[in-house]
């Protein structure tokens, strides 16, 4: 820095902080709201998507955003490094070795910057993508196609084949080349402005996660979507390019293969969860349930009392926080009956309920009962049902009675 | 000026692109680079008077990828 010298950050206050952004993941995790336990994948809706977003961020998206953005911030502690060497080789020779820079501060002003930068853009994208879940079927679409898009991106970085390369989105030139030319500056603004610069070339997880942000529909969603997603990204950041920016590139390697086969993972999970919001019966909820009936048939029901009784023209559902019980329910064919939702205290995403084939999508009540009359079907056939998120799932199947 | 195209099969991700386009500023008498992650080659303008082909390709190399002349 061409500025006055600043005093070095200690490492351990960095570890420290390390450890703050670890403790805020653990307390996310611990204490979700209305009392559920650590439960990610039955987890309640909202709270639960923000806890995997920052668990994606902390164990891939730090050293996937490392990997791509790492080289800018890199190269502008690397000047300053250069600077602050240069200033300390003057007459007086000090025999101790010349002291680490103080990098902690510019990393932290480029984290903070990044943090504010894509809460925005969470904002903008859940704003944007409000216009376009107008209905299960607009968010299965949506579902779909990030899940590709994850999928792509996985297997980009598993080098499987050139055409899978364009699945990662090239920044137009004008902005490269600004923000490579930025990257030389020296003042303290530099950091902050590079940081929310790099918003413009997100990693491969972020863009993923951008893609999540989108399908939330929703601006205070979306928002709090990618300020989890970015602060789980942050404390591996921080500590890796605080250590060495050497490290970060051997890490590269290694991590690469990790954080593609994570992506992977999450991209099979959302294109299910967007085929199970199509009512498509070769999800791979609905095929495993398909093979494995009759013990997924055999759920337990949260009220005895309350089973199944088509043949008196209704059919009971048990909403639960994680997921319908039963989950195979059988129902007579060829004649309209009544469908009762029951929930007892239920605030996972299991309360917006979904019939893909009947257009049919609710929101129910935490407590209550909603009844829906199901039109007759033919014997044979499977009505399949859903969460607005494509998490969990059952079918009602049609017999002669 | 004279313009070339390498093959650079060692670029990973969009960054790798960034990072081999920052020759422009590092070379002398280069006028434009244009590097594509998704081609995984880069199209350089340069002066022929003050650089060739060696020099550009030791630069690459620098960088930490292999440049290959098409």
């Amino acid at each position: 820095m061409s500025k006055k010298q600043n005093k070095p950050i200690d490492p351990v206050i960095v570890i420290v902080l390390g450890i703050l952004f670890i403790s805020v993941a653990v307390l996310m995790v611990v204490f979700q709201p209305k009392g559920n336990s650590i439960n990610i994948t039955a987890g309640a809706g909202t709270m639960s998507q923000l806890v995997v977003a920052f668990i994606t961020g902390i164990t891939t998206g730090g050293l996937s955003c490392l990997a791509v953005q790492g080289g800018l911030l890199a190269s502008s502690l690397a000047h300053q490094i250069e600077q602050d060497y240069a200033g300390q080789a003057g007459p007086k020779k000090s025999k101790q070795p010349a002291a680490r820079t103080n990098s902690a501060l510019p990393i932290g002003l480029f984290l903070l910057a990044k943090l504010v930068t894509y809460t925005l853009l969470g904002a903008l994208l859940g704003w944007l993508g409000s216009y376009l879940t107008f209905s299960p079927m607009t968010r299965a679409l949506l579902m779909l196609a990030i899940g590709l898009f994850m999928i792509g991106n996985a297997l980009r970085m598993f080098n499987v084949h050139p055409i899978f390369r364009y699945f990662s989105v090239e920044p137009p030139k004008f902005i490269t080349r600004y923000i490579r030319r930025t990257a030389k500056g020296t003042d303290t603004f530099t950091p902050l402005f590079l940081g929310a610069l790099t918003v413009f070339i997100p990693c491969g997880v972020t863009q993923a996660m951008m893609a999540t942000a989108l399908g939330t529909g929703s601006v205070a969603m979306g928002a709090a979507l990618m300020f989890a997603f970015t602060l789980g990204t942050s404390p591996v950041f921080f500590i890796i390019a605080y250590l060495t920016t050497e490290l970060g590139a051997k890490l590269e390697k290694f991590f690469m293969r990790f954080v593609a086969v994570v992506v992977l993972i999450l991209g099979v999970v959302t294109l299910d969860g967007g085929l199970n919001l199509m009512g498509s019966p070769i999800s791979l909820q609905n095929l495993t349930r398909t093979w494995f009936a009759p013990q997924a048939a055999t759920r337990p029901v949260a009220d005895a009392a309350s089973q199944p009784s088509a043949n008196a023209g209704e059919v009971v559902l048990n909403v639960e926080n994680n997921g319908y019980f039963p989950t195979v329910l059988k129902a007579p064919a060829g004649k309209d009956f009544t469908l009762s939702l029951v929930t007892d205290k239920t605030y996972s995403c299991a309360r917006d309920f979904v019939i893909p084939a009947l257009n049919y999508y609710e929101l129910l009540p935490e407590s209550g009962t909603v009844q829906v009359t199901i039109p007759a079907q033919q014997a044979g056939s499977t009505l399949f049902f859903t969460c607005s998120m494509g998490m969990y799932t059952g079918q009602i199947v049609f017999e002669n009675q | 000026m004279i313009k070339k195209t390498f093959k650079i099969p060692d670029m990973s991700c969009t960054n790798c692109a960034m990072k081999i386009e920052a020759l422009e500023d590092d070379l002398e008498g280069v006028q434009e680079i244009n590097a594509s992650y998704h081609k995984l080659e880069m199209v350089i303008e340069y002066d022929e008077s003050k650089l060739n082909e060696e020099q550009i390709i030791a630069a690459v190399k620098k960088k930490g990828y292999t440049a290959l002349a098409q």
